[in-house]
């Protein structure tokens, strides 16, 4: 007899004991976070979206060697002579066209080890994690900055600045076997 | 044709409809479900008669404990016994006669009795009047049906309790 | 109420139906709107979580747009099902659930059926809900609807006991079965409820408040149960029967199941109200009173009347959030080896207190 009172006071006593304790949880700001609108702030390190700095890039194609999962796919063009590419932010001096800058962030593991080797820190990771898309094809990320033409363009020029360097050659070399079928004893030094 | 006269007819229908379909029903299930509809409706020919305590007595004692317990006994043993239950027709040429008789027998009765109608609203409860009555002159038989209702409770324990030890 | 609409529109009968279909379109409707709306965010803020807030400000049109995606989504009856009983249950159901209302006095103006049977029409009226529930687990045709439909049928039978204990005890001290007439009992002031003693007077009134409390207690409890809602939720315990007797069904059909549990919880506690805090009386007196104004009082009356209710039901919503579910055995022990007795005991108490 005496349990079975106890046993209904505890009951009714526990029950007030958790509906104190939910009640006061009425009162207590929501952990909630309004994810589209509102999100949490990322930590400085994090490794999401890789972005590439075109401006730097010199086209040294280090990040693409050092890609584990080879998402990375670089081409380059060499400028010619008259154009000038400018500098980079840190001083250094461009040499290439670039004409194709791939990254398949469907392959990308987040491992940034593409970021170490960059001697001007133009890729890094950046903090942007929504990059969802319908197609996988819409998931290639095309950093070059060229347009298809100036491609075209960069390339024949290229082709004619090296074809003109060829016929230079050419002629250089046509000079020099003249000059040497001209005077054999002088070693002259081109 | 009043409003009462709808109601009485809406729930005579409904009456008439769900017990035909208790007796030609050949599942058992459906025959019982429809034994609620014909409580149901005999519940509210009860209220139009005036019998309003009879009619809430009819709904909790025959739907909410005779049928429920009806229905599982229908549905806990419908399948686990290996007793085929027979739901066809059988014997219909005597039986066709019997009902035939007794279904002239009411209709006659019907038309020979002289019914007193009274107006079926402002009818006084009868609750007050049932109680005084049950608790006076019908103490002892209620008394008795007590008891009796008592035993039965613990008689149905003992025999439940038997099995287990 | 009758007697006005016939006025207006004529025809007995019309007013009649519309009479009838009143408490459902002015109040169960929009009630269930707001309640399973204030069920979500009660649950969330309990939770420290925000709830729905993306539909509407503050997420407040969430349950009007579940409506409409309930109202468009097809109607999946599966192929081994008793179609006949499965279409039939909802209604079943939602009727058994509905027809309570008319014994309920919502003001001194309105109310569906002053009968003097009142509350003991509700109790019975209840077991259509029952076999409607038992039909819908049968119909389905799924082992899960069927063993939720029986542990509810159990539940709920069970239950009806120490509730009706408690009923009779207040029937007891009321004297009258019609819930109008006890409501009318405890008019003026909140100490004049039920729970306070009631209209008893001197030392008795006093004494009967902790006995009034264990009644109210009891029957708030057995009420939970019979509505099925934690901690007494055994049967649509999601975690084991997916979610009982209502399964199979989709679209209007389960929506019309939703809508019976809710129109069920809004009942209980309009019962708990009526029996034990005075029905649709303010605890302060009128303001319509005060001021004159005659047709002020039953909205008022209709106004505390809801705000009892919802209060009743906030704390099952509370309850719900707080408690884990009670397993077969515990429930049957607490019903049968708990509230019983002390329903017993206290029905013999109020009567003796009653008598003196």
């Amino acid at each position: 007899m005496k349990q079975y009172l106890i046993n209904t006071w505890q009951a009714i006593y526990t029950v007030l004991v958790g509906m104190k304790i939910t009640f006061k949880h009425l009162f207590v700001p929501s952990v909630t976070i309004q994810y589209p609108d509102v999100k949490q702030p990322m930590v400085d390190r994090v490794r999401n979206r890789l972005f590439v700095n075109m401006d730097d890039c010199i086209g040294c194609d280090q990040c693409a060697r050092a890609c584990p999962v080879n998402c990375i796919e670089i081409e380059t063009v060499k400028s010619v002579p008259p154009e000038d590419l400018g500098k980079t932010s840190q001083g250094k001096k461009k040499a290439l066209w670039v004409t194709k800058f791939d990254i398949d962030i469907a392959k990308c593991c987040y491992c940034s080890l593409c970021v170490y080797p960059c001697p001007t820190d133009c890729i890094y990771m950046t903090d942007s994690y929504e990059f969802s898309e319908f197609e996988r094809n819409d998931l290639i990320y095309k950093f070059a900055t060229l347009t298809p033409e100036e491609t075209e363009e960069k390339k024949a020029n290229f082709e004619k600045f090296q074809a003109e360097k060829e016929a230079k050659k050419a002629a250089a070399a046509a000079a020099k076997a003249k000059a040497a079928a001209e005077s054999k004893p002088d070693d002259k030094k081109e | 044709m009043n409003l009462y006269d709808y109601i009485f007819y809406l729930f005579a229908l409904l009456t008439v409809v769900s017990a035909l379909v208790v007796v030609t029903s050949k599942n058992i299930v459906h025959a019982a479900f429809s034994l609620m509809f014909t409580l149901f409706g005999i519940s509210g020919l009860y209220v139009l008669l005036g019998a309003d305590f009879i009619a809430v007595v009819q709904i909790i004692v025959y739907i909410g404990g005779i049928l429920i317990l009806l229905l599982f006994g229908v549905m806990l043993t419908n399948k686990i016994t290996n007793v085929e239950i027979k739901t066809g027709t059988i014997k219909t040429i005597p039986m066709a006669i019997i009902t035939g008789v007794f279904g002239a027998l009411l209709i006659s009765i019907m038309y020979g009795t002289k019914w007193s109608s009274a107006p079926p609203d402002n009818m006084p409860s009868t609750l007050q009047i049932l109680g005084n009555t049950l608790l006076t002159e019908y103490v002892l038989i209620f008394e008795l049906l007590g008891m009796l209702l008592l035993v039965a409770l613990i008689g149905a324990a003992s025999i439940a309790r038997r099995g287990r030890e | 109420m009758y007697e006005i609409l016939t006025d207006i529109i004529g025809n007995q009968i019309v007013a009649y139906v519309i009479a009838a279909a009143l408490p459902l379109f002015v109040f169960i409707l929009p009630f269930a709107l707001v309640a399973v709306l204030a069920e979500r965010k009660v649950s969330a803020f309990m939770q420290d979580r925000l709830g729905p807030m993306r539909t509407g400000p503050y997420g407040l049109l969430q349950t009007v747009a579940d409506i409409l995606k309930l109202i468009q989504k097809e109607d999946i009856v599966a192929s081994d099902t008793d179609k006949k009983l499965f279409n039939l249950a909802p209604i079943l159901v939602f009727a058994g659930s509905y027809a309570a209302f008319a014994a309920i006095p919502f003001t001194s103006a309105y109310i569906g059926s002053s009968a003097d049977v009142g509350i003991f029409f509700i109790i019975a009226i209840s077991s259509l809900v029952v076999a409607g529930i038992l039909m819908a687990g049968w119909a389905s045709n799924n082992k899960y609807s069927l063993l939720g439909s029986m542990r509810s049928v159990a539940q709920i039978i069970s239950y009806e006991i120490p509730a009706a204990l408690v009923i009779l005890t207040m029937v007891m001290l009321t004297g009258t079965l019609s819930l109008s007439e006890m409501t009318e009992m405890q008019t003026q002031y909140f100490w004049n409820w039920n729970i306070f003693g009631g209209a008893e007077t001197g030392i008795v009134k006093i004494l009967l408040i902790p006995f009034m409390l264990v009644g109210f207690i009891i029957f708030y409890i057995s009420s939970l149960a019979e509505v099925n809602r934690t901690p007494f939720d055994i049967p649509e315990a999601e975690s084991e029967l997916v979610a009982g007797y209502h399964t199979e069904y989709s679209g209007m059909k389960f929506a019309m199941f939703f809508l019976a549990e809710y129109a069920n919880m809004f009942a209980v506690s309009a019962i708990v109200v009526a029996l034990f805090f005075g029905g649709y009386h303010s605890p302060f007196g009128y303001l319509g009173n005060a001021i004159g104004i005659d047709w002020l009082i039953p909205v008022e009356q209709l106004f505390w009347f809801t705000v009892k209710g919802t209060f009743f039901v906030i704390v099952q919503m509370w309850l719900r959030w707080t408690l884990p579910r009670l397993r077969v055995d515990q429930l049957m022990n607490v019903c049968w080896k708990y509230l019983i007795p002390y329903a017993f005991v206290n029905l013999i108490i109020v009567g003796i207190l009653t008598l003196l």
